[in-house]
């Protein structure tokens, strides 16, 4: 494939200088301690991932630093830490919109190399987890696990849960109030990252694109406006709560839990907490089923994290290793059996103590999401293109200008960033 | 003002004192809730009190390490700050030194370009320091950032103590800095314990630099901490609103502590015009 | 204690002022270090287009450059290329070897300048031991005409090289698609200047999302200042006065501002929420807004519930300051009053007001500086949405910043609130009057 330049070379001169200063005299490997950053994990995923990969691994020893569990705050304080070039974190977990935009700025180690050497084989996993870790040909991330937006339904109100976003939007009107509820869905549609996500949804439905394949801005089409003007058509309705507009996962989470929404759409993780009766009023009707269509099928905005190497790490060649397992078979498996996190790598799908782990893991609806997930525009300046689509989205969602208005906005600053 | 206050007078004062620790008042009632009564419904009272979520907040992250670390960092701010400050200001307003106008201007200058601005030379700074995860890297840039404010109130509170003072204790032969450690600092007690108290809850309430600078947990401090409890999507409020609860105790302690200096100096009747 | 006193017995005329240097210095200092500085810093970046995330302006580059970590890593790259490719698509040998041979004519002229040989060798040195290329070592700057010939001359090469894509098989084209992007990283190895000088702001200055965030940030710095100064003032008094249990009061009402910003912004987005926000459910019943939901989602509701959360959090700052300044009033004054027959409302105005005057300035100052500069409270509240409506310039500098990484934007949009505070503390200062500032007081 590709040739194997500067950095295996570097590898190579990297292990010999490592053994001529191993204090080992035994000839094994020194002992070296790296640094491995991710948001705070409430689940003991992280630790038995880390247990079984010292386990493989004696010589290295890996300490979690915890990041802002925050995405936002999180990548803010990568820029920090990296733009300085502190090698203080080896690797890191990465929020999937992260690979090109710090790939780009040169502070991430590009991974092809070594991918080509250890024979990592990439098309195990779900084709869109492994291009958002892309940019230009290079690969900068390997997925740790993924994460789908699904739909959740009551089962107690819904007989058939909706196929398009038009039933949605006819059940949700004519459902709501029924069984306690006081609207009929809800959505995350603050000013945020997440507002990019859920349109992705609406306009991956009705056929549109932000962002094509050749870096060039499509978002004002006439498929891209329909969609947007169908969610803006959503969010001006009756059936959601009125502050929609100030809803992220958090609201949604406890709209759906109190039993106040007949429909909402959200994460995977909201599966364990809606049926926890501790916490859940409505443990027992609960019911999950992929997002609905639009004229062109349905589409699940891509979630999830992978890992990168920091380019100024001193460890590369062991940061490499912790990669590498954590996007393996071996790696996710612990990830889906401790911490219900969704695989990357297809095969798993068909494991039994996986799909045994977790209902969401065993259901067709669920791998057929992944399959058909889409990613958010992949691009170097993904954080400018991102702030623009919600600001323009936050408008048209309140109502102060059209979809066609937000989507010839979109395409005009959009151009002019990237043209800048 | 020496009229004795009467009863209408504590109703408005109860009333008032209510709006304001209201919404303290219902963090408490939240973090003494089970987690599943803490959404829809707007009950005071729970009749299932308990105190779980306090357990949660102090077995789930190092709450008393964030208290500890926090203390540490703004009592020190504080003392330091306090020191460079007093002196400036007395040097400012009272010895014959050139430029006056020129360092106050500066001094209030510093305080005018947005914090974020700054935060990635600190950082770098505080890294070439090598002071990353330690007490000492968020104590420069907070004593720094603390200063403006405290000079350009010391300096007013200098300002008001009448130089007559100064001047007989130069009679008796004192040299101009035994005149500002016995004479000024003592009037200006009021002035110095509000200062202090400005910059050490300044310091408790920064969250930015400490976010950035100490990003090893056993180095955090409070706020920083606190918002450590959520995780990607979930944000446990039972546990936040204890923790919340938790560390404002030391910080009410203190300030009753404190708060009897900020009217003794001048009151005492020490000065007289 | 005991040196001090020594050294003082020095006769002091002499000493006295080398006293106030003295004890200026480490404030000063400190200030210059680690603020200062870093201003300054700022205001060079604004100058130019310097983004991080960009390679080829993530430098501050005055004249053309050369960046040597990338033009050495491609160089090594397209040997690789050229060699693998050859064997490939043997046809494109010739075409491949004459991009390699521009390549390396080009490089040879370039190494006949011993330093920029020395540089690139200890670059090349540095990329294949995975060691960090430090700023010094990143950057040569270029003479002469060496940049733009070698950019044209690399252009032909890309075109002939991308022109085989169209004929060649998905894979190799693929293939070939790298190397011309290897020949174009290559390219962009040199660097023009990126120095803009007012550009960046003459580009913010016009935008209108500047305007909007300046426009949000004096309507939210007027109000809950005003607030503030008004209920600060009356809690000032309130506290002032002698009744039982006023240590308590004190105590309770500074508790607001004890809790720290990024804590309090977030049990306000709670008391907020439209569902289960008991603020939000009180104002909705006692008919001070429609419903529950507008607080957080409607331009006005988002900008009071800013202003109101921040009022209830500083004004106990403002109080505590205003507090100091009353204590400084001589009683004698008011008892002069009193004897005269003033009521209160006379006394506070003859009395309070006019001593307070200074204090009061000073709070306003530095409450303004503060609340010009808003930042957590508006990020953790509302992000500056909905639609932007509550978005303060410090939160759009802090986009810029650190989620764009555009250094040359931001600094520029931090320099444009610097100079409006600037110019507002001017003002103030020109109030509080000339006696801070008097070269020496009175004797």
């Amino acid at each position: 494939m590709k040739v194997l330049p500067v950095a295996m070379a570097g590898v190579l001169v990297f292990l010999g200088g490592c053994s001529s200063v191993a204090q080992n005299i035994g000839g094994g490997e020194e002992e070296v301690t790296i640094t491995y950053a991710r948001g705070t994990d409430t689940t003991p995923a992280t630790d038995a991932m880390l247990a079984a990969f010292e386990e493989q691994n004696p010589n290295i020893n890996v300490e979690v630093r915890e990041m802002p569990p925050d995405s936002g705050a999180a990548h803010n304080q990568y820029v920090t830490l990296m733009s300085s070039g502190s090698p203080e974190i080896d690797i890191f977990a990465s929020d999937v919109v992260w690979p090109a935009e710090f790939g780009q700025a040169g502070y991430v180690l590009p991974l092809d190399r070594l991918i080509e050497r250890d024979n990592v084989d990439l098309d195990a996993h779900f084709p869109a987890t492994i291009e958002s870790g892309s940019l230009n040909g290079r690969q900068y991330a390997l997925p740790s696990y993924t994460d789908a937006g699904i739909l959740y339904y009551r089962t107690d109100i819904v007989e058939e849960p909706p196929e398009t976003w038009d039933e949605l939007g006819t059940m949700a009107l004519d459902l709501q109030g029924e069984g306690g509820t006081s609207f009929g869905f809800a959505t995350q549609a603050s000013q945020y990252e997440g507002l990019v996500t859920t349109s992705m949804e609406y306009i991956s439905a009705y056929g549109g694109q932000v962002i094509n394949e050749n870096q060039e801005v499509v978002v004002n089409s006439p498929e891209a406006i329909a969609g947007i003007e169908k969610m803006v058509e959503m969010m001006q309705s009756d059936y959601v709560p009125n502050n929609i507009l100030n809803f992220q996962e958090i609201e949604t989470e406890n709209a759906f839990l109190e039993g106040n929404t007949v429909f909402a759409r959200n994460w995977p993780y909201m599966l364990s907490t809606s049926t926890d009766p501790e916490i859940s009023q409505v443990p027992d009707n609960v019911g999950i089923t992929a997002l609905p269509s639009g004229p062109e099928g349905n589409a699940s905005s891509l979630g999830g994290w992978s890992t990168m190497i920091n380019k100024s790490s001193e460890h590369i060649e062991e940061s490499w290793e912790l990669v590498k397992f954590l996007s393996s078979e071996e790696g996710q498996k612990i990830g889906a059996l401790e911490g219900a996190r969704a695989p990357t790598i297809e095969s798993l799908y068909e494991d039994e103590e996986v799909t045994a782990a977790n209902e969401l893991f065993a259901d067709p609806v669920f791998q057929e999401t992944l399959d058909n997930a889409v990613a958010r525009p992949v691009t170097g300046i993904y954080p400018e293109v991102s702030d623009i689509m919600q600001i323009e989205l936050s408008s048209a969602a309140a109502g102060t200008i059209t979809a066609e208005e937000a989507a010839a906005n979109m395409e005009r600053k959009m151009k002019a960033a990237f043209a800048e | 003002m020496e009229k004795k206050a009467g009863i209408g007078f504590y109703i408005f004062l109860v009333l008032f004192i209510f709006l304001v620790m209201f919404p303290f008042l219902w963090v408490f009632l939240t973090s003494v809730k089970p987690p599943n009564e803490i959404f829809g419904n707007f009950n005071w009272f729970t009749p299932n009190m308990n105190f779980d979520s306090y357990v949660s907040a102090i077995t789930t992250r190092p709450l008393f390490q964030y208290m500890l670390n926090s203390f540490v960092v703004s009592g020190a701010t504080t003392i330091l700050s306090l020191a460079f400050a007093s002196f400036t200001a007395y040097a400012v307003t009272r010895l014959p030194i050139k430029g006056k106008g020129l360092i106050l201007g500066l001094v209030l200058a510093s305080s005018m370009f947005p914090q974020i601005a700054i935060l990635s030379p600190i950082f770098n700074f505080v890294t070439d320091a090598g002071l990353r995860n330690s007490y000492l890297g968020l104590i420069i840039p907070y004593i720094t950032i603390s200063l403006p404010l405290a000079i350009w109130i010391l300096a007013t509170f200098f300002q008001k103590i009448p130089i007559e003072l100064e001047e007989s204790a130069k009679l008796d032969g004192a040299t101009p800095f035994q005149t500002f450690r016995k004479i000024i600092l003592p009037l200006a007690a009021p002035g110095v314990f509000t200062t202090g108290i400005l910059v050490f809850i300044a310091a408790w309430n920064e969250y930015l630099f400490a976010l950035a600078i100490n990003t090893d947990d056993s180095w955090r401090t409070i706020p920083v901490g606190i918002s450590f409890y959520q995780s990607e999507y979930t944000v446990p409020w039972g546990d936040i609103t204890a923790a919340t609860v938790i560390v404002t105790i030391p910080i009410v302690i203190l300030v009753l502590i404190f708060q009897r200096r900020i009217v003794a100096g001048l009151t005492s009747g020490s000065v007289k015009e | 204690m005991a040196k001090k006193d020594k050294k003082n017995k020095r006769p002091f005329q002499l000493s006295e002022k080398q006293l106030g240097y003295t004890m200026i210095a480490p404030s000063i200092i400190l200030i210059l270090l680690v603020v200062i500085w870093p201003i300054m810093l700022s205001g060079w970046n604004s100058l130019f287009d310097y983004r991080l995330n960009d390679p080829t302006r993530s430098e501050r580059i005055m004249s053309e450059s050369l960046n040597m970590e990338t033009y050495a890593d491609n160089r090594y790259l397209i040997e690789q290329s050229v060699t693998e490719l050859s064997d490939l698509e043997p046809e494109a040998a010739e075409d491949l070897e004459a991009a390699e041979a521009t390549m390396n004519e080009y490089h040879e002229a370039l190494m006949e300048d011993e330093a920029m040989q020395e540089q690139y060798n200890e670059v090349n040195n540095r990329l294949e031991n995975f060691e960090p290329i430090s700023s010094g070592l990143l950057i040569a700057s270029l003479d002469g005409d060496w940049g733009s010939e070698f950019d044209q001359a690399l252009s032909t090469h890309i075109d002939t090289i991308r022109s085989y894509q169209e004929n060649l098989g998905e894979e190799e084209a693929v293939e070939f698609g790298y190397m011309a992007s290897q020949l174009e990283g290559l390219q962009g190895s040199v660097l023009d200047s990126n120095f803009v000088g007012a550009e960046n702001y003459a580009q913010y200055l016009t935008n209108a999302r500047t305007w909007t965030a300046m426009g949000n940030t004096v309507v939210f710095t007027v109000a809950s200042v005003g607030f503030e100064l008004i209920l600060g003032l009356s809690v000032a008094i309130l506290i002032n006065r002698a009744f039982k249990g006023r240590g308590l009061v004190r105590t309770a009402v500074l508790v607001p501002w004890a809790i720290p910003t990024a804590v309090a912004a977030m049990m306000w987005s709670y008391l907020y929420d439209g569902q289960s926000g008991i603020v939000a459910h009180y104002m909705a019943q006692l008919g001070l807004i429609s419903d529950p939901g507008v607080l957080l989602t409607t331009a006005g509701g988002s900008m009071f519930s800013i202003i109101l959360a921040d009022v209830w959090k500083t004004t106990p700052y403002m109080a505590l300051l205003l507090l100091a300044g009353l204590q400084t009033i001589p009683r004698s004054l008011y008892e002069a009053a009193e004897v005269d027959g003033a009521n209160r409302w006379q006394q506070f105005v003859s009395v309070t007001l006019p001593l307070l005057k200074p204090a009061i300035l000073v709070a306003l100052l530095f409450r303004t500086l503060d609340a010009f500069r808003v930042f957590d409270l508006i990020y953790v509240l509302t992000g500056g949405g909905p639609a932007n409506a509550t978005e303060s310039i410090s939160v759009y500098a802090y986009k810029a910043l650190f989620e764009q990484q555009n250094f040359g934007a931001g600094s520029a949009l931090s320099v444009i609130v610097f100079v409006s505070v600037a110019i507002i503390s001017v003002i103030f200062v020109k109030m509080i009057g000339s006696d801070l500032f008097a070269e020496r007081t009175k004797r």
